[in-house]
């Protein structure tokens, strides 16, 4: 996003709409820090420039990376749905993605405020790759990557900022422990943050079995999530027999 | 992937926040689900539903109101409803259940209170996604009364600035905690900006 100095006022309308503080108000005109805006989106559609002064360039590759994963409205082609991620648990009843005794991770990298840089997503991707996770397909970020065995990002993406991206496959239940072992390590050799969620099925007597492995690791989890309620039809066939 | 996920508050907050997601599976049961959807929709609205939304499309102020953001539900879209109310919420669940239209539907919120709801309206108990929080460098976070408003957009649209901004603007009385809450509602693309729950956080951030 580019905003034109010949029009701009400096009214500073814009500046609270950018997510990662991207926009500075000058004595005469805003400006955007190329190198931090996420190309989301939000200053062009919610400031209103009184003076029409922001505008959209071309987006080209690497860049245009920024936009599916930063722009709520843009419909990534991996996945067919907008927003950065998959179906993932949200349709388990009819997928069956998510099989008992199985967990599902997603670590969205750069969530909350923060953002992410695609050399910090690489370095998770890389300590989960050691692990031998395979990384969903049809996820934007992973379509990323030059080699899904190791994690390894395409080169020229390594500088892209995004708002957030997420890291994102399936364990048997008895590798959680090592997962979340890798995550504990590498958060510490990451410049943002990354918020982290774990899926499963809830099993036949009604407990949740990822949950004894976080107590075990001493892992905290928050009293609020998402529950799947089962109504989407056909079911998968472990449901339906 | 997990935009009502990772909503950050205490449960006295939370238990006035309850999202229903409805959503169909690409290449099994999308083709036709746009008016099922809709419908998915109407019933929310009906049992009470504060807001509803479109993440394909945008919040009903962006697509110029709530008739428009029904009439242009498209198949494959992933669509939402906003409850401040657990009884609404559960009388929404028993209704869309009653009605049968195959979709799936998640529910995000306190889970033991997800659990009784589902327990009301003889739902099972399928698949649950958990937040096991912020990692990394957590000393880039916000206070925790700004990453409430903030972690209330899963796209993270609600930023900090326009947070911290409202928030001086209600301290100062130059706009009350619902103008405010309904201000950063407005960049909730998906609409699951709670702004009720929203107007309480900006009040109790206005007497500090």
């Amino acid at each position: 996003m580019l905003i034109d100095p010949e029009k701009c006022i400096a009214c500073g309308q814009c500046e609270v709409y950018c997510p990662v503080g991207a926009i500075t108000i000058g004595d005469e005109c805003a400006e955007i820090d190329f190198d931090e805006c996420t190309e989301c989106y939000n200053c062009l559609r919610m400031a209103h420039c009184p003076a029409d002064a922001i505008y959209q360039q071309k987006l080209e590759w690497p860049r245009t990376v920024r936009s599916v994963l930063s722009d709520v409205l843009t419909i990534a082609p991996e996945s067919g749905i907008s927003g950065r991620g998959t179906e993932e648990m949200k349709t388990n009843e009819v997928t069956g993605r998510f099989k008992h005794g199985w967990a599902g991770i997603g670590i969205e990298v750069g969530r909350p405020v923060v953002g992410a840089r695609f050399y910090d997503v690489e370095k998770i991707a890389m300590a989960m790759a050691k692990l031998g996770v395979e990384f969903e397909s049809s996820n934007p970020t992973t379509s990323l990557m030059s080699d899904v065995k190791t994690g390894k990002f395409k080169d020229d993406v390594l500088n892209e900022k995004v708002l957030s991206a997420i890291i994102e496959f399936s364990v048997p239940l008895e590798t959680l422990d090592q997962v979340l072992s890798g995550l504990k390590q590498v958060s510490r050799q990451i410049e943002t943050v990354f918020s982290l969620c774990v899926a499963s099925r809830v099993a036949p007597d009604g407990s949740i079995p990822t949950h004894s492995v976080m107590h075990q690791n001493g892992v905290w989890f928050a009293p609020n999530g998402k529950t799947n309620v089962g109504l989407g039809r056909p079911l998968i066939k472990e449901d339906s027999i | 992937m997990t935009h009502t996920l990772h909503r950050v508050g205490n449960p006295e907050s939370l238990s006035r926040d309850y999202i229903l997601l409805f959503m169909p599976s690409k290449d099994i049961n999308h083709v036709g689900s746009g008016p099922k959807l809709r419908k998915m929709l109407e019933i929310s609205l009906k049992n009470g539903a504060i807001r509803i939304g479109d993440c394909r499309l945008g919040n009903e102020y962006y697509q110029g109101g709530l008739d428009k953001l029904l009439e242009h539900v498209e198949d494959r879209a992933v669509v939402h409803a906003v409850f401040n109310d657990l009884e609404k919420m559960t009388a929404a669940l028993k209704e869309l259940k009653s009605a049968d239209l195959g979709l799936s539907v998640v529910v995000s919120g306190l889970f033991d209170k997800v659990r009784e709801c589902c327990k009301i309206s003889e739902l099972p108990f399928h698949t649950v996604n958990n937040s096991l929080g912020r990692w990394g460098r957590t000393d880039r976070l916000p206070p925790q009364d700004v990453l409430e408003l903030n972690t209330m957009c899963g796209h993270g649209m609600v930023t900090v600035k326009l947070i911290e901004d409202t928030a001086t603007k209600v301290k100062n009385r130059e706009m009350t905690p619902e103008q405010g809450a309904e201000r950063l509602f407005k960049p909730c693309m998906c609409g699951i900006f709670n702004a009720d729950r929203a107007a309480g956080l900006l009040e109790a951030m206005a007497q500090k």
